[in-house]
């Protein structure tokens, strides 16, 4: 709460410059409509750290490594006890992804965009778009919950904060890793990653920021009392800028998945047709 | 408590082998792993397309194998997802029910007729190569690599 708060208060300066000073009471919109309102909505915009032009595409592996043991509550313990395998992850199944595990997986990249109040983060390789709230407003109580959650996001200099909440029960959230596997030369880009159930309040707070015009780093640091004693911080990770017209954003929807992991077993069967789920 | 032991224990090991870890590769995303196949060998097949199916999360192509011994199989073939194919100069136009082709592709393990695409060498003389295995630094800079001017693979009969 104190976050939100904290956060409000730092962005409402500078929306009340360009609009109204009740423009961060609750519920009360702040779109720019006047020419002049709209003039200084975009040049506040054009000072901002270039995240716009190209597209963004994750050089690091698939799954997060977890170097540094993180501090975990008897109940994530008991969770990663219990953990199997399966053949694959549920994603083999076409449902969507949680955060940041959508954004990790790479292959295809992500494109942001911004308007007044707002930055969306386009996911190709999920084919589901971020929205990033940047009128200061606090947090849903409580928000509805979905996927890749409810972003409010501010700037301190030159990086964009992002504190997400809200996510659905089931998304896909790795807990940790058996570094095992990696140890062992396994060549599979899962190899030891452990899925989790995240808790209800969960709160993901995203760094990201240029290292230079090629380059994003996006820290993200876990707030969940329920699986780590205190908030995990992964490593941060790497985008590559692409400009290129092959880079462009395509539409991306999961219409003719063959694949299917039963959960129950954990196999992965390929060219299952009369069984794979596409969405 | 037992586990956080067995975690710091692990972290040391890990810790000692970070260099190793840094050489590791990771595969381009898919939307799958790549368990099921032969990664570290190549097959060609030759024969006749079936059908073809350009959709997310993969492409599929059926290719109907005449053997040596005169028996015909249908092979089942998946490919990246059209979009990182597109990236890597495919069109859903370039393969067509009928075409004659060669398809170098990693088998599966257990003796099914399935495999994962590498190369696709069409009767026009185009050559495709999938993304699959690429990594970052390859899809958002270097681009598409030199495709092959013959089949790699050994030939299956």
């Amino acid at each position: 709460m104190s976050r939100s708060h904290i956060l409000m208060t730092a962005q409402c300066a500078w929306i009340a410059l360009a609009i109204s000073t009740s423009a961060c009471a609750a519920d009360k919109p702040v779109a720019p409509q006047t020419p002049q309102q709209l003039k200084q909505a975009w040049r506040a915009i054009a000072a901002l750290p270039d995240f716009w032009q190209g597209t963004w595409q994750s050089i690091g592996a698939i799954s997060d490594d977890f170097p540094v043991p993180p501090d975990y509550t008897p109940g994530a313990l008991e969770q990663i006890r219990n953990f199997k395998p399966t053949e694959d992850s549920p994603f083999a199944n076409c449902t969507p992804l949680g955060l940041p595990f959508a954004q990790s997986i790479g292959g295809m990249p992500m494109k942001f965009f911004q308007s007044p109040g707002l930055i969306a983060l386009y996911i190709e390789s999920s084919g589901m778009t971020r929205f990033i709230h940047t009128d200061a407003r606090a947090h849903s109580n409580p928000p509805n919950p979905s996927y890749l959650g409810e972003s409010i996001g501010h700037w301190e200099g030159d990086t964009l904060v992002v504190d997400t909440t809200g996510f659905v029960d089931g998304t896909l959230f790795q807990i940790g890793r058996d570094r095992r596997a990696l140890l062992q030369g396994d060549p599979n880009p899962m190899a030891g990653v452990i899925f989790g159930k995240h808790g209800p309040d969960m709160h993901l707070v995203e760094r990201m920021r240029l290292l230079d015009f090629k380059t994003m780093e996006i820290q993200t640091t876990i707030h969940d009392s329920t699986v780590f004693n205190k908030p995990y911080t992964l490593p941060a990770r790497k985008f590559l800028r692409g400009i290129e017209r092959r880079n462009e954003p395509q539409e991306w929807a999961c219409t003719d998945n063959r694949d299917y992991l039963d959960p129950e077993t954990g196999k992965l069967e390929l060219n299952v047709k009369s069984k794979a789920q596409s969405r | 408590m037992k586990h956080n032991k067995t975690w710091n224990r692990l972290q040391l090991v890990g810790l000692a082998l970070a260099a190793a870890a840094a050489l590791y590769v990771p595969a381009a995303s898919a939307h799958h792993s790549f368990g099921k196949f032969e990664m570290m060998k190549l097959t060609t097949l030759h024969g006749t397309v079936r059908d073809w199916k350009w959709a997310n999360p993969h492409s599929w192509l059926t290719v109907a194998v005449v053997k040596a011994d005169g028996s015909t199989e249908d092979w089942a073939l998946v490919g990246s997802s059209p979009n990182m194919m597109a990236r890597w100069g495919w069109n859903a136009t370039d393969i067509h029910v009928g075409d004659i082709v060669s398809v170098d592709v990693h088998a599966g393990h257990d003796g099914e007729h399935i495999g994962a695409i590498k190369n696709v060498f069409l009767p026009g003389g185009k050559v495709l190569v999938d993304p699959a295995g690429s990594n970052g630094e390859g899809l958002a800079g270097a681009g598409p690599t030199t495709p092959p001017s013959k089949p790699e693979g050994e030939l299956y009969k």
